[in-house]
């Protein structure tokens, strides 16, 4: 479509239609002020603050014909013949608009007295004050003093809670409902709504418990006064006080950009900072609120060494000699005896460190990033093949979108994608949601396939099927391999009943396969069902991306919602079991074989809630050497010999590698509250000193030297060095930013208080390896699973994740109120079997054990079905994969 | 002018117990709809309307006909509102049409759906007039029962469902875009147009709102013709129009007149003069909304065209009539305060302009205002003017605005009586 041309202000402006006049004037730095229009949010006109002149050619009432002047030129005449609203009027071709008149001035004035006769003043004692879009633009547009007296302000008790976490002052409310329209239109929680009218008029919370959404703490952010405030930064310190820092959230792994606040090395804020790729200007309750762990008085912050069975404060250097020493011990056997685990939301450069630690140095391929539970993820390698390709980016998707969200429960995996998915549809795409239990996203999609618990393998070669049947027409991608076995495999498998199996229609299905095959950008998105059930669900998913040609360029692809924040650094950097290794579930049973007797562990935490992990672990401290590198004490470290103090993310820097490959950079925000060291110095400080007493080592020297890092990007630049996939990700390209909110005029309304602009870098992603145009792309077939339940264990259990699941970052965190606490959903079908009502105690038992809690009745399951979510305190440990069969009865 | 020989909408008053179903039926009840349902295409009854020249009541006096034409084609279902939220002062004809002549309502209801094609229309009938509601649901039972309603209208394929749906009791409501958000079962603020409701009203689709009176007119129009219609009114406001008139004047009622009387034969042969022969003082011609008129302007002819060029409007029909004991500073307070009550908050201006405006008229009704609170208020009225998200702000500013023309001096005299402003006691709060 052609661009509108029209003058503002003198300037000649040419913006495609549809534009409306705030932006329009902005891209020539004109500033229109506002207060109710936010550019993320649909305009509505309601603060009269963007009032503006505009003249539009004057048509003559007889004829309806366009009056010409002496000039030749049309004449123009003011438009409706009074102001207008400058956000809800868009551009038209030979438009003018004045923005600086008398008029507009007296106008304008007027709008900004009246909403400040009835505000309270008292920026002293705002949390907002500094960073304020009322403070500014009083200063900039505003009168210098006020006709009306004092006495005539609206007095209401302040604040009042909405929820736990945020407070609304209504005397400082100025009434722009951007709070009402981004739970609704963004987020998609329609919790909150006004009471009364006129002057009284005021916010309220329609939900109980109040405010009940994820992604309350963006309207603290957009609120254009200091009316919304949340409790974890109330009063805690003046903006202008605090130092940001650029940081990566690490709580799932989306990624978010965010800053972290600090004043005299405390952390004041959260504050969420604009990524368009990744989280835009949004963050999760949980990203802004999950951080007090940082400064928690029960951090770990000396070395642990075990003396007479207990452990006692050491040195550094006696801590890491005895790692060093003991793991050498072990590893000079040979056969691999010494293993290691680390978390997958640890950095790039940790985990590469780790990995070099334990195989170069401790000479083992025994290594994994998972806790070492019987139900351990697997990530296939179809995910770094067919991810998602270079250049996606979900903010510029909309009509000719579609999504397929399968076995994921995205607002409690990775919440963010909740509003970056609504923002597909909200702009003409389709996302269809098809998992085993209702889920938030699924009530706003464009449909929400509810499938039998377990089908996800049957639904996925269903899919398949169809897809493959509809792409024979167009033809295959060429670089597909192995085509011909999965269609000759699929073809045994009868539609009807993979449909049967998984309680869907036909219909139903042809509905979603049919949007994925029109769209002109298709994603995959799947969660922690698909990942536990493995290869049947995420193979056969990326089979029909790989040979629609679905995958490998921008916007198209596969999701993974891994559990970890960076999975995807942990999987490619290798921490993850290699040659001959054993995977972290196998590590128990070695460790009683008498195969494995020294192990590292580094932020994970696998005694908990795992009867086998204990056992093993206890094996090896008891025979061999465990070490500990922990945040907190917790049951693994316990049993460990040295513990080891951990850093937080505040407090030091690296790298980190989102769901989509985005590689972005996190700073040292504050010192670590003792001295302490990353995870990388730690590597190579035990290396250092096992090189030493390791005689086993067969290339002691040239080891040695591999470990000369000085800062954290000496083990980036390696990292680039080594790993194709991370050829020239460095500092310096990760610093690379592009504004794509855009920095024009008037930033003091759309950035003060709300995200921090983003001057430090958008990250770089990583191809996949369906990027290269000659890859052999292989598609495998993956035949569906069964779980049937079968016997005593009638029923088949899920663990779903919950984003509120009470772990390390909910320490001293104030949404403690919304921790979930553990529990068993169970369908009301099964709860009049059983003869159970909601909070009794009801035991489940899986075939590995058994173990009573609450019970929760959920109208939405079906029956058979029982869902525990996997939080903090529940038995977890009796599940056997992504469905366990059990039996429940009230407990005695 | 000479009075109408029939009434058009007020046809209680030439039949008695019209409400009742038998008797609308044998004078002529529910004639227009079978024929139109039965032998009439709906483009047949909107090309009648539009020909008799039939304008809105509600205010805007835009032609019905007109207006059914602007829905887009092909996009179903379409919805038709009837407004009956009728809450402007001054104002109370609708009422008296529900009460007293409920089914010719109810078939212009019929009749209107029938011809812009909707299945569905509502009544949303102002919170207050829970009788009427009543009436209106009874009425529409038993035009059902009888097959003039629901589905198959008069034995066709036609179908017509007439919900009523009580307000909360909002002025605001009474704005179209606001009552569809309530009819919608949201807080009564108005949309932002466009779109209109023609394009995106009820529910995103297309949908048309008429007043009470408007709807009423169609049954005899549909039924008498374009022809016998236009024998009232002038070329541009034909038929007849129902004025409520209240205020100073002998007997204060409905009068259904044709349009073009003047304001004189209204007051002095219709609603007998004034209260004791004192003089017109303050003519509220059209609701609180229209600007006043004065003794001045007795002679002016009450249809659109010659009330706009006296510098006012038609607007709702409803005319308050004040003599010379009313004070046009205490009217002009009194008017606001009804605005500030019902202002929605939705926008800057109307929500805290309406405010400003009393305050400050409190001050000259009750004491205290100085010479700058004149300024004031032509400063806070001129930043309300067009500067309003609907027209609940910009009627706020009629009262004031006429008042201070019409009638400076009362303004002056009221601050030389003021005490002085220390007099006045400083409170923080209250």
């Amino acid at each position: 479509m052609p661009d509108v041309n029209l003058i503002i202000d003198g300037q000649a402006v040419s913006v495609p239609a549809g534009t409306n006049l705030v932006d329009a004037a902005r891209t020539v730095e004109v500033a229109i002020p506002v207060f109710c229009y936010h550019p993320k949010l649909k305009p509505v006109g309601m603060c009269r603050m963007c009032l503006v002149e505009v003249y539009t050619a004057r048509i003559d009432p007889a004829t309806r014909q366009v009056v010409m002047g002496p000039d030749g030129l049309p004449q123009l005449a003011l438009m409706m013949n009074k102001l207008q609203p400058a956000c809800v009027t868009p551009v038209s071709e030979g438009m003018v608009v004045k923005t600086t008149t008398e008029k507009v001035k007296f106008a304008q004035r007027g709008v900004l007295e009246f909403l400040l006769t009835s505000h309270p003043l008292d920026c002293p004692v705002c949390d907002k004050g500094g960073e304020c879009p009322l403070q500014n633009l009083t200063m900039q547009w505003g009168p210098e003093v006020s006709r009306f007296d004092y006495s005539d302000k609206v007095h209401f008790e302040k604040p009042i809670k909405l929820s736990d976490v945020i407070y609304l002052d209504r005397e400082r409310c100025i009434l722009c409902s951007r709070c009402v329209r981004f739970q609704d239109d963004i987020a998609g929680d329609e919790v909150l709504g006004f009471d009364n009218r006129g002057r009284s008029w005021e916010i309220i919370s329609k939900s109980e418990p109040g405010f009940d959404s994820k992604f309350s703490g963006n309207t603290t952010d957009i609120c254009p006064v200091g009316a919304l405030t949340n409790a974890d930064f109330r009063f805690r310190s003046r903006v202008w006080e605090v130092r940001s820092t650029p940081s990566i959230c690490t709580h799932c792994s989306v990624g978010c950009n965010l800053s972290l606040d600090a004043r005299h090395n405390s952390l004041m804020r959260v504050m969420p900072r604009e990524n368009d790729d990744v989280n835009e200007i949004w963050l999760c309750d949980k990203g802004r609120m999950g951080m007090r762990f940082v400064e928690s008085a029960t951090r770990v912050t000396t070395p642990l060494v075990r003396q007479h069975g207990k452990l006692v404060a050491a040195s550094w250097d006696e801590a890491l000699t005895r790692i060093a020493s003991n793991l050498s011990q072990i590893a000079a056997k040979g056969n691999g005896q010494v293993a290691g685990m680390m978390s997958d939301s640890a950095s790039n450069e940790d985990l590469y460190a780790f990995r070099k630690l334990i195989t170069d140095t401790f000479q083992s391929t025994s290594l994994d990033h998972r806790p070492g539970a019987v139900t351990d993820v697997a990530i296939d390698e179809a995910i770094i093949t067919a991810g998602v390709g270079m250049g996606t980016s979900l903010l510029s998707l909309g009509k000719g979108t579609a999504v397929v969200v399968l076995a994921a429960d995205v607002e409690e995996e990775a919440p963010l994608y909740v509003l970056r998915l609504r923002g597909i549809k909200n702009r003409g795409g389709v996302v269809h949601v098809v998992n085993s239990f209702a889920t938030k996203l699924g009530t706003s999609a464009s449909s929400d396939t509810r499938i039998k618990a377990g089908s996800e393998a049957a639904y996925a070669n269903a899919f398949l099927k169809l897809v493959l049947e509809a792409q024979v027409a167009s033809g295959f991608d060429r670089r597909v391999r192995n085509l011909d076995d999965v269609r000759n495999q699929l073809s045994k498998l009868l539609l009807d009943t993979l449909l049967e199996h998984a309680g869907v229609s036909r219909a139903q299905l042809q509905k979603v396969v049919d949007a994925y095959m029109a769209a002109s950008n298709a994603i995959i998105v799947y969660g922690r069902t698909a990942l536990q059930i493995g290869a049947s669900v995420t193979q056969t998913m990326a089979n029909a991306a790989m040979a629609t040609g679905k995958c490998g360029k921008a916007n198209n692809g596969l999701i993974a919602l891994t559990t970890g924040a960076n999975t995807f650094g942990a999987v490619s950097l290798g921490v993850r079991p290699g040659k001959d290794g054993a995977a972290a579930n196998e590590f128990w049973a070695r460790a009683e074989a008498g195969t494995l007797r020294g192990l590292l562990v580094v932020g994970l935490n696998p005694a908990a809630n795992n009867p086998a992990a204990v056992e093993g672990l206890q094996t090896i401290a008891k025979h061999g050497f465990l070490a500990v590198q922990t945040m907190f004490m917790n049951e693994t470290a316990e049993l460990a010999d040295v513990v080891l103090p951990q850093m937080a993310i505040a407090e030091t820097d690296g790298t980190i590698t989102n769901a989509e490959r985005r590689v972005q950079r996190f700073r040292i925000a504050m010192a670590a509250p003792a001295a302490m060291h990353p995870t990388w110095q730690v590597c190579a400080q035990i290396a250092e000193r096992a090189t030493v007493a390791t005689p086993a080592s067969k290339n002691a020297t040239a080891v040695l030297s591999n470990w000369n890092y000085a800062v954290t990007s000496d083990v980036t630049d390696e990292v680039a060095q080594n790993n194709p996939r991370y050829a020239g990700v460095t500092y310096t390209s990760l610093d690379l930013s592009i504004n794509s909110w855009g920095r024009q005029a008037n930033e003091s309304v759309y950035y003060d208080g709300t995200s921090y602009t983003n001057t430090e870098g958008n990250g770089v992603q990583l191809k996949t390896v369906a990027d290269d145009a000659g890859a052999a792309l292989t598609v495998v077939y993956s035949p569906p699973v069964e779980f049937e339940p079968k016997g005593e264990f009638g029923l088949l259990m899920q663990t779903p994740v919950r984003a509120y699941n009470g772990g390390t970052w909910s320490i001293d965190s104030k949404l403690g109120s919304r921790q979930v606490a553990a529990h068993v959903l169970i369908s009301s079908a099964d709860a009049s079997r059983w003869n159970i009502s909601a909070g009794d105690a009801i035991t489940v038992a899986s075939p590995i054990g058994s173990s009573t809690l609450p019970a929760q009745i959920d109208k939405n399951i079906a029956a058979g079905h029982v869902l525990m979510p996997d939080v903090a305190g529940a038995p977890v440990h009796l599940a056997l994969g992504a469905y366990t069969r059990v039996a429940i009865r009230r407990a005695e | 002018m000479p009075p109408i020989t029939e009434h058009v909408v007020l046809r209680d008053l030439d039949v008695p117990n019209i409400a009742d179903l038998d008797v609308y039926i044998q004078h002529e009840g529910y004639e227009a709809l079978r024929n139109a349902v039965k032998e009439k295409s709906p483009q047949d009854i909107i090309n009648v309307v539009k020909d008799a020249g039939l304008r809105g009541r509600g205010g805007a006096g835009f032609p019905a006909g007109v207006k059914w034409g602007f829905l887009p084609k092909d996009v179903y279902p379409r919805y038709l509102c009837c407004n009956a939220d009728e809450s402007e002062p001054g104002t109370f004809n609708n009422h008296q049409i529900i009460d007293r002549n409920p089914h010719q309502l109810i078939e212009g209801v019929a009749l209107a759906a029938y011809a812009i094609e909707c299945q569905k229309a509502f009544i949303y009938i102002r919170g207050e007039f829970a009788a009427g509601a009543l009436r209106l649901e009874k009425a529409i039972a038993d035009a059902t029962a009888r097959g003039f309603l629901g589905k198959n209208v008069f034995g066709t394929n036609t179908s017509i469902e007439i919900i009523v749906h009580r307000g909360a009791g909002a002025y605001i409501c009474g704005e179209e875009t606001a009552l569809l958000e309530s009819l919608e079962g949201k807080v009564g603020h108005p949309r932002l147009k466009p779109p209109f409701p023609a394009v995106a009203g009820l529910y995103g689709k297309p949908t048309i709102v008429n007043n009470v009176e408007t709807l009423t007119n169609v049954p005899r129009i549909v039924l008498k013709g374009v022809e016998w219609y236009r024998k009232n009114g002038t070329e541009k406001s034909p038929g007849t129009k129902v004025f409520s008139l209240s205020g100073h004047v002998n007997k204060p009622g409905n009068y259904e007149v044709p349009f073009g009387v003047t304001m004189r034969e209204l007051i002095y042969d219709y609603a007998g003069g004034m209260r004791d022969d004192k003089k017109v003082k303050i003519i509220v011609p059209g609701g609180a909304s229209s600007a006043w008129l004065t003794e001045a302007n007795l002679d002016v002819a009450m249809d659109y065209e010659s009330l706009a060029a006296a510098g006012t409007m038609l607007g709702s029909g409803g005319i308050i009539i004040l003599d010379e004991t009313v004070s046009a500073v205490e009217l002009a307070y009194k008017m606001d305060e009804f605005f500030k009550h019902e202002s929605c908050g939705k926008c800057t201006p109307c929500r805290e302009g309406t405010h400003y405006l009393v305050k400050t008229l409190h001050k000259f009704t009750h004491g205290g205002a100085v010479k700058n609170d004149i300024n004031k208020l032509h400063d806070v009225y001129n930043q309300m003017a067009g500067n309003c998200f609907c027209l609940l702000g910009e009627s706020a500013v009629v009262p004031i605005r006429t008042a201070l023309r019409l009638f400076p001096e009362e303004f002056e005299a009221a601050l030389a009586k003021s005490p002085a402003r220390h007099a006045i006691p400083l409170t923080l709060a209250h």
